[in-house]
């Protein structure tokens, strides 16, 4: 087994508290989240799911937990380590959104704090410079290549602070 | 006709593969497809925006189709990534007018609107639709080129957002890279992610993905890999270096772009295909490339 993110290790001797259908609710309400409901655990999505072998919960197993509502599930490893490659969502019998969920499910993590890392340098490049990387001039004059066009970053700033990119940490 | 685009570049491919730009343009000026340079294109919105924060994303990347729309042009992207989040958001802010709203609250103040006028296509399909005039401009074949083609996921995938190429058996870019000679071998992880956006969670578990990947595509008997994503790329040309299989044995096979085949077979002259920035060598396949 690689090294693996999150806490949530296993069920063996989890005890839940009382099931929360408003948080079944809630994520039925994300993009993607419309037809959560009729997931009937077929499994299919972890069949094809690149990392089924390599997380501690997988994704079938975080649907099971969306429908019972446990909140719990924001810290599993299947959270931050599913790779966006959508085969589960292309396969889906039931044709639920499946990666797009689990992209809101990464958002409601995040204003938890519970995040790798470089996700959260990766929030503050994209604030400062409105890019992830910058671009590499001496490969550039190599190929003799136009400078990269100019970004005027006070705008995207601008919409970033409506969206509250930098205030999305929920104060307990 | 000459077709014409707004290009957008993204971030990776001016940080570490201008060879993947370069040789994008080298075949776009042979086969007359005006690429314009995308006048203050932010990053893309980009998985890791969305895993964020999906409002953001949705107005990162929405300001970005909104500009394409505003000067009236079009958009080719040769990056997976980009492409993605370009035509996600863009299913997204056509099918859910609560989004839209947000979006263009968003982008009143800058003076933009998205309305979904703009297509969005990746520079594979562009080429795809030009296939008869690529396969006429042939004059150097690759013959013994076998190659591990891997298209990525969001070219592809939710094929409903993609729109481009069959999801569990795509084969165009396929048949472009035979018009050359090559052969893509066929390869049982052909379809799995390269792994690439873990890098940013967990290099361990990219890195046996890429392992699964690479043992498959030595056991076909590929001499190459060829990609058309700088994300997957990375995995390809940067992770890969030295990469072993559990008892050790080195399963690095060059790494090239889509348009560095096409481009060296369509008789460009190699110096813009960027080839010496590529990262594993090209030793052994540097005769039947006739670098």
């Amino acid at each position: 087994m690689t090294e693996s993110w999150g806490q949530f290790k296993s069920f063996e001797g989890k005890k839940f508290k009382a099931l929360d259908a408003e948080f079944t609710n809630e994520v039925s309400k994300l993009i993607g989240g419309q037809d959560l409901t009729t997931c009937f655990q077929c499994a299919k999505c972890s069949a094809g799911c690149p990392v089924s072998d390599k997380v501690n919960i997988q994704i079938h197993e975080v649907m099971r937990m969306l429908l019972f509502g446990l909140k719990e599930v924001l810290e599993t490893d299947m959270i931050w380590l599913c790779t966006t490659c959508y085969t589960c969502q292309e396969r889906c019998p039931q044709g639920i959104d499946i990666t797009d969920i689990l992209f809101g499910l990464k958002n409601m993590a995040f204003k938890k704090g519970i995040t790798p890392a470089g996700y959260v340098g990766a929030r503050q490049s994209l604030y400062d410079t409105g890019r992830l990387y910058e671009p590499t001039e001496w490969e550039r004059d190599d190929l003799e290549l136009d400078p990269v066009p100019e970004l005027n970053t006070a705008d995207t700033q601008k919409m970033l602070n409506k969206t509250k990119l930098m205030k999305l940490e929920e104060s307990e | 006709m000459t077709q014409s685009y707004e290009v957008f570049l993204g971030c990776a491919i001016p940080s570490r593969f201008n060879n993947y730009e370069s040789s994008m343009r080298a075949v776009a000026k042979e086969l007359g497809i005006e690429l314009i340079d995308f006048e203050g294109a932010s990053c893309c919105g980009t998985v890791v925006l969305k895993s964020i924060d999906e409002d953001s994303w949705l107005s990162m990347s929405g300001r970005n189709i909104a500009l394409a729309e505003q000067r009236g042009h079009d958009i080719v992207t040769p990056c997976n990534g980009c492409f993605g989040s370009l035509k996600d958001t863009d299913h997204v802010l056509h099918d859910d007018e609560s989004y839209r709203k947000k979006v263009n609250a968003a982008l009143k103040p800058l003076g933009l609107e998205y309305t979904g006028k703009v297509k969005i296509r990746h520079f594979v399909e562009v080429l795809y639709d030009m296939k008869d005039e690529i396969e006429k401009k042939i004059t150097k074949r690759l013959d013994g080129l076998k190659v591990a083609f891997h298209p990525g996921c969001h070219l592809i995938r939710p094929s409903n957002v993609a729109e481009f190429d069959d999801p569990e058996l795509p084969g165009k870019v396929d048949e472009l890279i035979e018009l050359t000679g090559a052969k893509s071998v066929h390869w049982d992880m052909k379809l799995r992610c390269c792994g690439s956006p873990l890098l940013i969670t967990s290099e361990d578990v990219a890195t046996k993905i890429l392992q699964e990947k690479m043992i498959s595509a030595n056991g076909a008997g590929a001499n190459c890999v060829v990609t058309n994503c700088p994300a997957c790329h990375t995995q390809f040309d940067i992770q890969q270096l030295g990469l072993k299989d559990d008892e050790g044995n080195s399963l690095e096979l060059p790494a090239l772009f889509v348009t560095q085949v096409l481009g060296l077979a369509m008789g460009i002259d190699p110096e813009p295909l960027g080839f010496e920035l590529n990262r594993v060598s090209l030793d052994p396949i540097n005769d039947i490339l006739g670098l």
